[in-house]
């Protein structure tokens, strides 16, 4: 009933393409994030579907139906938006009502909803209060009240995390997702942050100038990336893409001597993927490196090494010692190895 | 701080040093005049090229002429600088202010320094009809300059158009109904393209209402300025004469007419006759596209009209040598010639039978015969109306006038009601 | 830090002298002139036959009986209850209509805006020839359709109203101004919010758009409804309150009590009354309008 599918999207302006040729299938009852970088299309795809933005080319499907053309309140979604657009001079429950009371839902099923919906997000207390009179969170709570009260089967929310500090944020992400789950919304989540798409989705499309990267669940994402733009993406830090010279004697790592060299078999100038996590650090065997600076996280440390004139990161656990220009070999199992071609694509 | 203050004592002593050196400079005898321009035309021009003139034959007096606006705006600055303390030596207003003048102590009687047989035969000089309003209590308070009275225009080719003889304009009020309908042209649909008269109802009614009352034989106003006689029989009968003109002969919109707008609906064609000051001539002249006339305004049981315009006053707080230099400037401004000058520049009456004898004005009278009508309705002309209190007593006449003009009252109860208000204004001034 | 000491003392001298000018300004031109004004109004006016006296409320009580007064303050209300709400919401109207994204916006705001920039006295002098009968724009449009014009001005039941429809027409672009600034300062996405939600334009507009531009309107209001009262320029070109004081305004007859009748204590008086009614008018609209905007 309410799985959406979005084909051969496309959104220009002026001339240029803010998303080109994008097609992707939000299954009934998911969770999907668009993910980009800012700039991406990621807004500008989800404002399509909403109905608020004319879309250029392409097709925009709710539950079958084709609503490319359609007006917004016929689309049955409710969406959240980054700044929560809420109505200043309205109580919060007048907020959260709004809709209803446009669509001329009875009196006594409101108090109803609006009773159940405020259970739901902890704004018993609230809701004879102004905006204004309410905490970040707590706005941000009312924007989702009012999406969840007009018991669309659609969500769409755009960036609604981004307005909050990093502790509440995270609250949020639990909270969001497990209401998408008990409320069984098709939701699509627009976010720049790759932690929020890695907790919360089902599904992540990756953007990149409008055209999608890769969609894949955060697993594929994170350990399949099908680009190396993908893999440096994701990860914290994001994974290592280190340019290869290959010749006769085989590959090495750009810039480095026969002490450089690795076991992959790939053409020269493609690239080599290794998560920070998958390097070992030692002092006598691997490739040959030197520590440029050393960031303490507590439980591990980020390792910022030298090799020749290109630099990776490693992360290894417990406070690593090492001084600033020390020498230092690095090495990792092929196991952990992507291979990109020239021109980033995925090849093992 | 203190070399602030040191810089800013030193920079006022300089300052008022020069103040003095100019003071010492300027040993002339220092006029200032206050004038309205109430028509259209470069009267300002004109003025300071009379004003030229004087300076160049009297280089012991400077005068300041200095542009106030219209009437009422002359009025109010002449008055604040009266109040003020650093009035002006004389000043050009209206001829009916007199009184209110009196009132506020501002202007003395010229008879106080015009005093040499010389002054009193100037004094004698001018049309009596002018004279009326500046002559209060046997004495003269205001020397006649821009006057104006009310004159007919009407359209000769009008007039062709529907058989009547257009040199002869209506010389009576039956002759002025009878012509005006048959001059009133009427549209297929009903509409009125062309009226047959229009008399101006807005800003001066009492003016014009004063013309059908003299007509009527009634004067409005006693000379002590303290009576009015608004509601006799005449008053009535006239007012009554002049709102049937709309309403029972319909040879005149109904409502008020707007005085400002009425040159250009005569010059446009939209009536075939209209009442208006004399002062309008030489635009009338210069914008109608049709042969017009100009004739006195039609008798009832007589002739008549008001004059009206500006007169010139000469201050209270003046020193002697002040009285005499504006008595110079003012006997200079109304010598025949200047008088011609001026009444040819701008349709205003000649104030002096022997202007009309100078060979400029002759000469003009020839070329444009119009320019005489004013002059020859000047034996039938009154004062312009007022009053003590004359601002009130003006205006309640004018409001009873308009309220039967457009319909709201009856002739003989508005102007009931007005006689009323204006004994209780007036008695303290018997 | 001593209060009090030699160092205190100078600094309260220099603040006080670095006021003195203002203060000066200040009593001179708003202070004093308001208090002579009220003063002026319990004597007679003083000529040079008849000096002033003291006579209590005699100017109040004349004012009552005068059936000139009640005229005037009656064309005012009516003036002010209409020119207020008439102006205001055309300039609602123009501000959302300029709003949209439309071909020529510039131009089409520049147009609404042109009245503004003319002095209300060259307004006037257009407008008399608009309404002016046998050659007035008005005329001659009715005229091609076979009708005879009223005499819009010369006519006590229409002046008023032809006084009125230049004012809104004069007051309606300038307020527009201040609505079109107050509603691009609107999120869109309110809007968008509210088009999710199936609202009508009507809807969003009587329940989202309006509210949230009420403190414009209050002061939009003030403004027009101090304007109503001492704005009356076109009355000396247009009609001079005329005829028969159907379209004279309070102030109009402050200013012919003051400069043509030469009264000014009764023009004081009348003064006196005007400033009250604005004071409560004022104070009216702060305090039971203040409680139910929502400022943001």
């Amino acid at each position: 009933m309410s799985r959406i599918e979005v084909v051969s999207l496309v959104k220009e302006w002026n001339g240029t393409r803010a998303v080109d040729n994008l097609s992707f299938v939000v299954p009934e009852g998911t969770f999907t994030v668009l993910l980009g970088p800012s700039g991406c299309g990621k807004s500008t795809t989800l404002r399509m579907i909403a109905g608020l933005e004319d879309v250029t080319a392409g097709r925009v499907l709710i539950g079958g139906k084709d609503v490319t053309r359609a007006d917004p309140a016929k689309r049955q979604v409710s969406m959240v938006f980054q700044s929560y657009a809420l109505f200043p001079h309205l109580s919060v429950a007048e907020n959260i009502l709004f809709g209803l009371k446009v669509r001329k839902i009875a009196a006594a099923e409101r108090d109803k909803r609006l009773k159940r919906v405020a259970g739901v997000v902890g704004l018993e207390d609230f809701l004879d209060r102004k905006p204004a009179q309410l905490s970040g969170g707590q706005r941000q709570r009312v924007a989702l009240a009012r999406a969840i009260v007009a018991e669309y089967p659609v969500c769409l929310m755009d960036e609604p995390l981004s307005n909050l500090d990093a502790k509440l944020r995270g609250e949020m992400r639990s909270e969001i997702r497990d209401l998408q789950r008990k409320l069984g919304m098709t939701m699509v989540y627009v976010t720049h942050d790759q932690t929020e798409a890695m907790s919360m989705a089902d599904q992540v499309v990756l953007m990149k100038d409008g055209v999608c990267e890769q969609i894949g669940t955060p697993d594929d994402l994170y350990n399949r990336p099908s680009t190396a733009f993908v893999a440096r993406f994701l990860g914290m830090p994001p994974m290592n893409v280190i340019r290869l010279a290959c010749g006769a004697q085989g590959c090495r790592v750009a810039g480095l001597e026969s002490d450089g060299s690795v076991t992959v078999e790939a053409g020269d100038g493609w690239l080599l993927g290794v998560r920070p996590e998958d390097i070992a650090l030692d002092p006598s065997c691997g490739i040959p490196g030197q520590a440029i600076a050393v960031d303490y996280l507590g439980a591990d440390s980020v390792v910022r090494i030298a090799l020749g004139e290109q630099q990776i990161i490693a992360r290894v656990a417990g406070h690593c010692q090492l001084g600033s220009g020390q020498p230092i070999r690095v090495s990792w199992t092929p196991a952990v190895q992507h291979l990109f071609d020239d021109q980033g694509r995925r090849v093992a | 701080m203190r070399t602030t203050l040191k810089k800013a004592a030193i920079g006022l002593a300089a300052a008022s040093a020069v103040l003095g050196l100019a003071a010492a400079a300027q040993a002339k005898t220092q006029l200032t005049m206050y004038y309205p321009v109430a028509v259209g035309g470069p009267l300002t021009k004109i003025v300071d090229d009379l004003i030229a003139g004087f300076e160049k034959q009297n280089p012991d007096v400077s005068v300041k002429a200095i542009y106030a606006g219209n009437y009422d705006d002359a009025r109010v600055k002449a008055l604040a600088a009266l109040n003020s303390g650093e009035p002006g030596q004389l000043a050009v207003l209206y001829a009916l202010d007199s009184y209110e003048l009196i009132e506020q102590g501002a202007i003395i009687p010229f008879d106080e320094f015009a005093t040499t047989p010389e002054d009193k035969t100037w004094l004698k000089s001018f049309y009596p009809a002018l004279m009326e309003n500046g002559t209060i209590q046997g004495k003269t308070w205001g020397i006649p300059f821009q006057r104006s009275t009310i004159v007919m225009y009407y359209n000769k080719d009008a007039f062709k158009e529907v058989g009547l003889d257009p040199e002869k304009p209506p010389q009576n009020w039956d002759e002025l109904t009878k012509m005006s309908q048959k001059l009133v042209k009427k549209e297929a649909d009903g509409t009125v393209s062309r009226w047959g008269v229009m008399v101006p109802s807005t800003g001066y009614p009492y003016w014009m209402f004063q013309a059908f009352a003299m007509q009527n034989g009634q004067l409005l106003m006693n000379n002590a300025g303290n009576e009015v006689y608004f509601d006799t029989p005449a008053s009535v009968e006239a007012l009554t004469y002049w709102r049937d003109l709309g309403t029972k002969y319909g040879v005149m919109p109904t409502g008020t007419i707007e005085w400002a707008t009425l040159r250009q609906a005569f010059t446009e064609g939209k009536t075939a006759i209209m009442w208006h000051t004399t002062g309008n001539l030489t635009a009338v002249k210069d914008t109608a596209k049709f042969n017009f006339g100009v004739a006195m305004l039609p008798a009832m049981k007589q002739r008549g009209s008001p004059t009206g315009g500006g007169n010139f006053y000469i201050f209270k707080k003046t020193s002697k040598e002040e009285q005499q230099a504006a008595l110079k400037l003012i006997k200079y401004l109304t010598q025949p010639e200047r008088t011609a000058e001026w009444s040819i520049k701008t349709g205003y009456v000649g104030t002096r039978p022997d202007a009309y004898e100078t060979p400029a004005l002759k000469k003009y009278a020839q070329e444009f015969p119009p320019a005489v009508v004013a002059r020859d309705q000047l034996k039938f002309a009154s004062a312009e109306f007022s009053t003590y209190q004359t601002g009130r007593v003006r205006k309640l006449l004018s409001d009873a006038i308009q309220a039967v003009l457009t319909g709201a009252k009856q002739p003989k109860e508005a102007m009931s009601e007005a006689q009323k208000q204006a004994d209780a204004l007036l008695r303290r001034y018997k | 830090m001593r209060i009090g000491g030699p160092v205190a003392i100078r600094n309260q001298v220099y603040g006080w002298l670095l006021l003195t000018p203002a203060a000066f300004l200040l009593v001179a031109f708003t202070h004093y002139p308001a208090v002579a004004t009220l003063a002026q109004s319990f004597f007679t006016q003083g000529t040079a036959l008849h000096p002033s006296k003291f006579i209590e409320f005699e100017n109040y009580r004349f004012m009552f009986d005068d059936p000139v007064f009640w005229k005037v303050f009656r064309n005012n209300a009516i003036y002010s209850s209409i020119t207020v709400p008439t102006s205001i919401a055309f300039a609602i109207l123009m501000a959302i209509w300029v709003n949209e994204k439309l071909p020529l916006r510039g131009l089409v705001r520049m147009a609404y805006f042109t009245p503004t920039i003319l002095p209300m006295i060259a307004v006037a002098n257009i407008w008399l020839f608009f309404y002016t009968p046998e050659i007035g724009l008005l005329d001659q449009i009715l005229g091609r359709f076979g009708f005879q014009s009223p005499n819009w001005l010369g006519n006590t039941d229409t002046v008023l109203g032809c006084v009125i429809v230049l004012a809104i027409w004069k007051d309606a672009g300038f307020f527009m101004i201040f609505y079109l600034a107050a509603l691009q300062s609107l999120p869109v996405e309110l809007e968008e919010a509210a088009r999710l939600e199936g609202a009508s334009r009507w809807y969003y507009f009587r329940r989202v758009t309006f509210p949230l531009l009420m403190p414009t309107t209050l002061f939009v209001m003030i403004n027009s409804l101090i304007n109503s009262f001492k704005l009356i320029d076109h009355l000396f070109i247009l009609t001079k309150g005329g005829p028969d004081n159907a379209s004279s305004l309070l102030l109009y007859y402050i200013y012919e009590v003051a400069f043509s009748f030469l009264d000014q204590a009764y023009a004081s008086t009348l003064t006196v009354v005007l400033l009250a009614l604005l004071a409560l008018l004022a104070v009216g609209q702060f305090t039971i309008l203040d409680k139910r905007i929502h400022y943001r």
